[in-house]
């Protein structure tokens, strides 16, 4: 009987935030967005990790760039019997690709060439050369685009073929045969999927060279053992391991979150001062409401609790709305504005869908981060009101 | 019965700034007993209200409510005590301005959490004894002095409290109304209540239904 929620409390706590209808909107208005930008960010952040994370264990093992000058340049393909040669590699492979810039759209889309005799280094190519046939329909080459592409495509009324301008300023008609869909959104929403032989035709890039060999070894323990073999062989390449692209985006990823960081902890402590200032600061009314319960009979433990349930209600309240909104605002519209901070996707590249990740941690940690704070500061001054003598704090 | 022993009560803002509201007081008060406290403003009769009603505690002496040392009370003890046997009735009422006339009698039953049935029978039963019923929903503010006095003696008496202390009941009131609350008075004292009435109203004095006149003189009984 004694542990049963005390209805009337709670009906009091109702009554006292529609009582202090502005002053309760106000801090559910500030608390509400804090939640939202908060859980926004942490959302975003997740999505993008997850795809980053996704594309990186998707990268291969070792990629062997020409270095010429400081600078990358296309690579002799014979250099892949070569490497085959090496003890531990399992699978060598010359890759073309390049960047293509569309100037109507201002952005830049990934072109990959893929040959469908040649062992795939992605599982998603694999997949795609036993269902997909580049080979020219009716003489008119074919390719596939990610989703970004195909938006930014349609978008310039390129709907079912897109003109390539090659290096001598003709023009390569090209059809949009389907959609491309990578391992994830971030590596394929970008991306051009075409043959081999078509790339080089539009980009006039030589039969015996290739942008880059990636390599496959058998047991990843032994991925520095051919690196410094194939750095003895060929010193005049670069040696590019998954491990190495992994630190690489993991350090811009970190180093943009940790500016973000430093933003929403001035921007956390600053709302905490507003609502604290807003909600803690008791006015004469409020300290005289709590002398007036205590001359009637309430308990220091009857203020408490109806401040609990106020400020819980308050709190809970715009967390669930702050929560329901970042939802809505990162999954329903994209993010638009904080995303491609995140990302670091300039105009240059297509924007792309962040997936949905639930992480309840991150729901929890801006829970403790925002709910009990609120409380306590409700809470801690109610309590130093209650415990003065009644008569004191009526008169 | 009430009984105050030896009770002094200094007000001490700073070292410097003291005030002796109360210097060295006996009194007892007998069940049932009505009293009126006597005495110009700033004479120590709210102090004596206070103390009585655990509001406060005396710098020394004793208060003794039925064999209770209440005066050394905690302060959650202080409440329930006030709860159980007090029904005060504030000079300026005290009353929650923006809760209506029912919710403001309904505070002292908060803590006790009672079936909504009980709580109904309470406030109907007292509302139509003070006549107040009819302003069931109206928010206090909006109230004239006369009907703000009803609800706080509503309040006050919806716990069947032993103890009624009432301090300047009048001091806000017309004559007529005044008159009013002399009636109100009449009838809690028929219902054997124990009455203490601080006042400087002449309209409470020589009263026939009242036990005891008191005057208070700068923290002293005089008379």
């Amino acid at each position: 009987m004694k542990n049963k929620i005390n209805i009337y409390l709670v009906e009091y706590a109702i009554n006292a935030i529609l009582r202090q209808k502005y002053k309760s909107l106000f801090i559910v208005t500030i608390f509400t967005l804090l939640t939202f930008l908060l859980t926004s960010v942490f959302f975003i952040t997740n999505s993008i990790r997850y795809e980053l994370d996704s594309t990186v264990d998707a990268l291969p093992q070792i990629i062997v760039q020409k270095i010429k000058a400081g600078r990358h340049y296309d690579i002799d393909v014979n250099l892949v019997d070569d490497i085959l040669g090496i003890s531990g590699v399992n699978d060598a492979v010359a890759r073309v690709w390049g960047y293509y810039y569309f100037e109507n759209a201002r952005v830049n889309f990934s072109i990959v060439g893929i040959d469908k005799y040649e062992q795939q280094y992605k599982n998603s190519f694999t997949n795609l050369v036993k269902d997909f046939d580049f080979d020219d329909i009716n003489g008119t080459a074919t390719m596939l685009v990610g989703s970004g592409v195909k938006r930014t495509m349609q978008s310039n009324y390129y709907k079912e073929f897109f003109n390539f301008i090659k290096p001598d300023g003709t023009l390569k008609k090209v059809r949009i045969a389907g959609i491309f869909d990578g391992d994830t959104e971030l590596e394929s929403n970008d991306m051009i999927i075409m043959s081999k032989d078509l790339f080089r035709e539009i980009f006039n890039f030589e039969e015996s060279k290739a942008t880059d060999i990636v390599v496959k070894v058998a047991n990843p323990e032994e991925i520095a053992t051919v690196v410094s073999k194939i750095k003895l062989m060929f010193p005049d390449t670069r040696i590019i391991t998954n491990h190495d692209l992994k630190v690489s985006y993991q350090n811009i990823f970190d180093y943009k979150s940790g500016v973000f960081l430093v933003l929403f902890i001035v921007a956390l402590f600053t709302f905490f001062i507003i609502i604290y200032d807003k909600s803690s600061g008791l006015t004469s009314e409020e300290k005289r409401e709590i002398g007036i319960l205590k001359a009637v009979g309430w308990t220091v433990d009857d203020v408490l609790k109806e401040k609990l349930y106020e400020s819980f209600i308050i709190s809970f309240f715009s967390y669930i709305f702050g929560v329901g909104l970042a939802l809505a605002y990162v999954y329903i519209f994209q993010a638009p504005l904080i995303s491609n901070i995140f990302s670091g996707y300039s105009q240059l590249k297509t924007s792309f869908e962040l997936p949905f990740v639930f992480d309840f941690q991150t729901l929890f940690l801006i829970f403790f981060l925002s709910v009990p704070i609120y409380i306590a500061a409700i809470l801690i001054p109610s309590w130093k009101v209650a415990t003065l003598e009644a008569d004191e704090v009526i008169r | 019965m009430i009984e105050l022993k030896n009770i002094r009560k200094i007000y001490e803002a700073n070292k410097f700034d003291r005030v002796t509201a109360l210097d060295n007081i006996n009194l007892t008060v007998q069940e049932g007993e009505l009293i009126v406290l006597k005495g110009a403003s700033g004479s120590g009769k709210s102090t004596i209200l206070s103390l009585i009603a655990a509001l406060s505690k005396p710098t020394s002496g004793e208060v003794i409510v039925d064999a209770k040392q209440i005066s050394k009370l905690s302060d959650n003890f202080s409440s329930v005590y006030r709860r159980d046997n007090i029904g005060f009735i504030f000079q300026k009422y005290n009353l929650i301005p923006t809760l209506s006339v029912k919710d403001n009698i309904l505070l002292p039953l908060v803590s006790l959490n009672p079936h909504a049935k009980e709580v109904e029978e309470k406030i109907q039963s007292v509302m139509k004894r003070f006549h107040i019923e009819h302003k069931e929903n109206a928010i206090v503010r909006n109230l004239s002095g006369g009907e703000q006095q009803r609800v706080a003696i509503a309040r006050a008496y919806v716990n069947n409290p032993k103890i009624i202390i009432a301090d300047e009941p009048t001091a806000n009131l017309d004559e007529k109304l005044s008159h009013h609350f002399i009636d109100i008075l009449r009838e809690l004292k028929a219902l054997n209540k124990t009455i203490i009435i601080a006042t400087h109203d002449p309209l409470f004095f020589g009263l026939d239904f009242v036990d005891r006149e008191l005057e208070i003189h700068k923290g002293k009984i005089v008379l």
